[in-house]
């Protein structure tokens, strides 16, 4: 699906990034593998250190953290917000939503729209996209889209395959309505018969939570985890990225008559290192406009990873500058996503620690 | 046999000599990131997805070698 959007533009991105930070190396006893084993995943996936929330912490707490700093430095006026979008995949309650929790604890009034939106890796395109519809309506001219997550809670300490790259955290967009911006042009397609290639089979209504999903079993490669964790199959989510993502990129330079040198950056969701250096080599894209430093610093934290990236490799430098970027995401869905866009001279850019 | 192939197998695997009639979880290195990044090499260089289900049903290297010797794209 291809969908154009006139008139928008990014106007801000705050990061919140929990203070607790983990390291890999404390991690390899938990795991089924020898220490030379681990080492070796580590050093080609670009795992480093996480960041992860104490057990108290909710979604909801990094959000109203991020937006508080906001409201007091002055970069974002609570009365000017129209609408609230969160998406999230480890909200506080099944129900209500927990942007009607932030909009309550923060005193939104009325008239403020509040939705959750159950999405992931591709989360920031899919909010966005969200966002953009919303400010096509004249009664709203400013959107504030939240991405935030804490899984860490659902993934297994002795699974190899996802706990050494899960982070926690959250991001805090303001879109807003802009005359002079260009257009906007999404790129989104999904495939529901790879559902299950990322999932948390239990805990939801299909199958509750109970002693026997909270048992932990050997998936047969040496991962220990229960029916209450995450699960992903890695070789399926490998060859769906590779093969899809790829397509999705060529799609947009053909549709929009680009190529490589129109873009300044490509701020993709980063699962590991690997994955999106191979992901630059098969585009035959230079790695340095394809940055995968965020996974090894602060983990894989769902839709959080792109706003994040941007944050951590543009900053203070957006204030000034304005970049051609392709934003995409890919995961769970399986969806994969991508939105070529400006990043025009951004009111802030920054990370803070959530405390 | 194509040796480039097999050179490109000696890396992951960590081993200085290959015997082809082994299977790939006969071999000390061999665990899912060893099978993913078997995955990524045939990716890239020979354009053949493959699947950790298609790899563990190979006999021995010798039969995953003919099956990428055949499907290369």
């Amino acid at each position: 699906m291809y969908l154009k959007f006139k008139n928008k533009k990014i106007t801000g991105i705050l990061s919140v990034v929990p203070e607790n930070e983990v390291h890999f190396a404390d991690g390899i006893k938990n795991y089924n593998f020898s220490e030379k084993q681990s080492l070796k995943l580590a050093k080609i996936m670009g795992y480093g250190s996480t960041r992860i929330v104490n057990e108290d912490t909710c979604v909801s707490d990094l959000c109203i953290f991020g937006l508080q700093h906001l409201f007091t430095e002055k970069l974002l006026n609570k009365d000017d917000i129209d609408a609230i979008v969160l998406v999230t995949q480890s909200p506080d309650y099944f129900l209500p939503a927990t942007s009607n929790v932030i909009a309550g604890e923060i005193g939104l009034g009325e008239d403020v729209f509040c939705i959750d939106i159950n999405q992931g890796c591709a989360g920031y395109e899919v909010g966005l996209m969200q966002a953009y519809m919303l400010l096509d309506q004249d009664s709203i001219n400013t959107v504030v889209l939240l991405n935030a997550d804490v899984l860490s809670k659902k993934v297994s300490l002795k699974d190899r395959n996802s706990r050494p790259l899960v982070g926690d955290g959250a991001s805090i967009t303001v879109v807003q309505n802009d005359q002079e911006s260009k257009e906007s042009d999404l790129f989104i397609k999904m495939d529901g018969s790879g559902a299950k290639s990322l999932i948390i089979p239990a805990g939801g209504f299909k199958l509750p939570s109970s002693e026997e999903t909270r048992l932990h079993k050997d998936d047969g490669t040496g991962n220990m985890r229960s029916d209450d964790h995450l699960r992903m199959v890695g070789d399926a989510v490998f060859n769906f990225v590779q093969t899809k993502v790829p397509q999705m990129v060529y799609d947009i330079y053909e549709n929009l008559q680009i190529s490589d040198d129109d873009v300044d950056f490509y701020f993709f969701h980063q699962p590991n290192k690997f994955m999106l250096e191979k992901l630059a080599d098969k585009l035959k894209v230079d790695r340095a406009k394809m940055p995968n430093n965020i996974v090894g610093k602060y983990g894989n934290g769902s839709g959080i990873t792109v706003p994040l990236n941007i944050c951590e490799n543009l900053g203070k430098k957006s204030l000034n500058n304005t970049y051609k970027v392709i934003l995409g995401g890919f995961g769970v869905g399986l969806t994969w996503s991508m939105i070529v866009c400006e990043l025009k001279k951004l009111s802030f850019c920054s990370i803070i620690n959530y405390k | 046999m194509d040796q480039e192939l097999l050179n490109k197998l000696k890396e992951i695997l960590e081993e200085d000599v290959l015997d082809l009639s082994l299977s790939f979880k006969d071999f000390d290195e061999w665990d899912s990131l060893t099978s993913l990044s078997l995955i990524a090499m045939v990716d890239s260089d020979y354009k053949i997805t493959i699947t950790n289900k298609l790899i563990e049903g190979f006999e021995n290297v010798a039969a995953f070698c003919d099956y990428i010797t055949n499907h290369e794209g």
